[in-house]
């Protein structure tokens, strides 16, 4: 698990065409103008997921530029016959790819009560829906890692979310981006927005 | 019937000024044109504007569908002046491969200039139906202005606009009964275009917005599903949850088709039975789809509603087999299955127990490019659903490897295919028993489905499986190969064999000039010959346009490549000439 985890981290420093900001939602992708953009960022969201299991980083790379249609440049031959094949659509490939078996479940504690849960990080794409699928789960408000309102806090059902690291430190959720962030949590917590 | 009638009717009757000189049409124009005009076939038409030229008048006068395969077969121009009223327009653009990234972007199959004709021939156009074409946010704005009585709106496999084209059609369509988005490259921009139907809007019958990544404004799609008393189809999209999709169905009970959103958010007991209600309250559900995300501890919701589903359409939902086996126990009325081969044989085993009426199987694979010890659906899982499903006509079925026996089991067992798409995902695989070609599988297919229309090859095949293909499957009209074949003598035998060839697409095979020439006379009775990868070269392309001018020969150039190779060809019909919006990498030769 952890070596396919970094081998992503290489696609995605690798791929000229990786998002820098990856932890955006499509619609904030703006790396290129062609109105199929949302594709080209979701073809990025393809290629950070961890289930395609070749290592072959080249392939994955050309892999993850022909599903994105606004691709100009015609691939070489070498390349086209090498992933059009099998003969399956671009979004149904794309979606399917995303949601095959591999999961990344971590346990998620929240402060004051004893017993966790757990969640499957690869069933989200990004901060927001982590944060979304988390505020449900526990029926609390938890703030985006994007949002400036720490001087504002006041109550005490309003939390952030933490995550322990591989080093065993408690950082803020949301500072780097989200596929670093996938190679490096171990555990999450959602803790009290006025203790941080 | 005719001729009958028209003797008796010339003896009869004194109006002779409606007969002409040949005597072939005693009919006063209007009632030729009333009669003809109840003819709804395609074919049919066709036929009859052949009879006679007051036939044809007839005929073009009252046709109000126009159905074009291939959007540079002919021009707006030529269509308009032959058809002047009609009403409902599909048209389709880019050829099929380009589903698969083997058309660059550009290629064409721009909308635009047909609208710009439509609107001043067609101004009551009520229907538009588009597969393959490119359709940008400008175009979809005219659109909206151009036609006051439009209706239905349906693109698939389309490119080019937003969520801003979406919302132009909603604000200005004051008629629009159906907006069905499907399987398209869109840039989401933003979830206010449901807010742009006006609140006095209430005809709408079809909406399927599946495809789109972002949120939809749910306040302004549950206002819409509860003034749309009409409303037949709802394709969601993955970021509706389930307890929106309990409030949606609480509004619209009356559903035939649904498209769920994500199917996994976490429940409480309230919840999970609200939307258990909620689903055996659509008494009419025929048709299932979406289950984006499945929890599959949810499924059991779906339950009550499963007995009148005929379509059931799971490709986006990567099941186990003992959740598809539990969900099926409940759906023994269904004819058309999608699935994900996670389900695997075991899986398949409960498709051919539970649904003895099926007719349509597909099998996506969940991992297409899994190598090693990957998972997915075999050959017994095959002859598994052939054994239960005798009235199995269309598959696509997507596995690791297959042997010939099992194929030929298979059609044994279901001898009415129509349709035939087996795609062995490594290409040039053989049978993995018997290590031989794959070519008595398909050779098994074209000879015991005489019913054959459809065809999709794969694994390691050899001309023979041409020359059974030319020789056994007199009706088919569509042919996909890829990595197959030894000479060209394979196409040759396809080309000289098969009377209603109408497409023939090629990826990666031996066939060269000598193949491509073989069809000089051929291509003229066919929609299109798509050619990738294989052995033909500028030359021979150039002498087949040379020879038949009513051919459009196209060749596809990107830089870099050999000169003298035709590394795409795409040759087609057409009578409105050489493509005048060909951009520079196509190459009419």
């Amino acid at each position: 698990m952890e070596e396919m985890v970094m081998a992503t981290l290489d696609l995605i420093t690798a791929s000229p065409h990786s998002s820098s900001s990856s932890s955006s939602s499509p619609t904030t992708d703006n790396n290129n103008n062609h109105p199929s953009s949302s594709s080209s960022s979701s073809s990025s969201l393809c290629l950070s997921s961890i289930s395609t299991r070749r290592t072959d980083l080249s392939t994955d790379l050309r892999l993850g530029l022909s599903l994105s249609p606004s691709h100009y440049s015609t691939p070489s031959r070498e390349q086209r016959s090498s992933f059009d094949w099998p003969p399956v659509k671009s979004t149904l490939r794309c979606t399917l790819v995303e949601k095959s078996q591999i999961s990344l479940f971590v346990k998620v504690y929240m402060e004051g009560i004893p017993i966790g849960r757990k969640l499957n990080l690869l069933a989200h794409h990004n901060y927001h829906a982590l944060v979304k699928a988390l505020a449900n789960m526990f029926r609390t408000t938890i703030l985006c890692p994007d949002s400036h309102q720490l001087p504002l806090i006041s109550g005490n059902n309003v939390h952030v979310l933490t995550y322990e690291d591989q080093e065993g430190d408690w950082m803020m959720v949301g500072d780097v981006p989200w596929e670093m962030f996938l190679t490096s949590v171990k555990k999450l917590k959602i803790t009290r927005a006025d203790r941080c | 019937m005719e001729c009958c009638n028209k003797r008796r009717m010339m003896k009869e009757s004194p109006e002779s000024n409606f007969m002409n000189r040949r005597g072939s049409s005693c009919f006063p124009d209007e009632v030729l044109e009333r009669v003809i005009g109840m003819l709804k076939s395609r074919k049919d038409r066709s036929s009859v504007s052949l009879v006679c030229k007051e036939w044809y008048n007839a005929e073009r006068w009252s046709r109000r569908n126009v159905f074009i395969g291939n959007c540079y077969s002919v021009s707006p121009e030529i269509l308009t002046r032959r058809f002047p009223n009609i009403r409902s327009v599909t048209l389709k653009g880019k050829p099929r491969f380009s589903d698969f990234n083997l058309v660059p972007a550009n290629w064409g199959a721009d909308i635009h200039f047909w609208l710009v004709v439509f609107a001043e021939k067609y101004p009551f156009l009520e229907e538009l139906r588009l597969k393959r074409m490119t359709v940008t946010d400008e175009s979809l704005k005219f659109l909206a202005r151009s036609f006051p009585n439009f209706k239905a709106i349906s693109l698939q496999n389309c490119d080019g606009f937003s969520t801003d084209g979406l919302a132009a059609i909603a604000a200005d369509c004051k008629n629009l009964t159906e907006l069905d988005i499907q399987e398209n490259v869109i840039d989401d921009k933003n979830d206010n275009w449901l807010t742009c139907f006006p609140e006095s809007f209430t005809s709408l019958e079809v909406l399927n917005f599946s495809i789109l990544h972002n949120d939809v404004n749910f306040d302004a799609l549950e206002k819409l599903v509860t003034r749309c008393k009409s409303l037949k189809t709802l394709k969601l999209n993955k970021s509706i949850t389930l307890e929106q999709l309990q409030r949606l169905l609480f509004r619209a009970p009356q559903l035939c088709e649904l498209g769920t959103g994500s199917f996994s958010q976490e429940l409480t007991t309230q919840q999970y039975t609200e939307l258990e209600g909620a689903f055996s309250n659509c008494k009419n559900l025929n048709t299932l789809s979406g289950l984006w995300v499945v929890t599959p501890q949810y499924l059991p919701v779906l339950y009550p509603a499963c007995a009148n589903l005929t379509f059931l359409n799971f490709s986006y939902a990567p099941l186990d087999s003992d959740d598809i086996a539990k969900l099926l126990v409940h759906c023994a009325n269904i004819r058309r299955l999608w699935v994900v081969d996670t389900i695997e044989d075991k899986g398949l085993e409960a498709v051919g127990t539970h649904c003895p009426l099926l007719e349509e199987l597909r099998v996506f694979p969940a991992d297409p490019f899994a190598e090693g010890d990957a998972r997915g659906v075999t050959d017994s899982g095959f002859i598994a659903v052939s054994q239960g499903c005798r009235n199995l006509h269309y598959v696509l079925y997507f596995c690791r490897h297959m042997t010939n026996a099992a194929v030929a089991t298979v059609v044994q067992n279901c001898p009415d295919f129509t349709h035939f798409r087996l795609c062995i995902m490594n290409p040039g695989q053989p049978d993995y028993r018997t290590s031989e070609p794959m070519d008595e599988a398909f050779g098994a297919v074209v000879k015991t489905c005489s019913k054959l229309q459809r065809l999709a090859i794969s694994g390691l095949l050899t001309d023979l499986t041409f020359e059974y293909i030319g020789k056994y499957a007199k009706n088919l009209e569509t042919l996909s190969v890829a990595f197959a074949g030894s000479s060209d003598w394979g196409m040759q035998c396809v080309l000289e064999g098969c009377p209603k060839l109408r497409k023939l697409e090629i990826r990666d095979c031996p066939f060269g000039n000598a193949a491509l020439l073989s069809g000089l006379e051929k291509y003229e009775s066919m929609r299109s010959l798509w050619m990738s990868d294989c052995k033909v070269t500028m030359n021979g392309c150039r002498l087949l346009a040379k020879e038949m001018p009513r051919l459009n020969v196209e060749v596809i150039k990107e830089d870099g490549s050999d000169d003298s190779q035709a590394e795409r060809v795409y040759v087609y019909r057409s009578v409105a000439g050489p493509r005048r919006d060909a951009p520079p990498f196509v190459l009419t030769l």
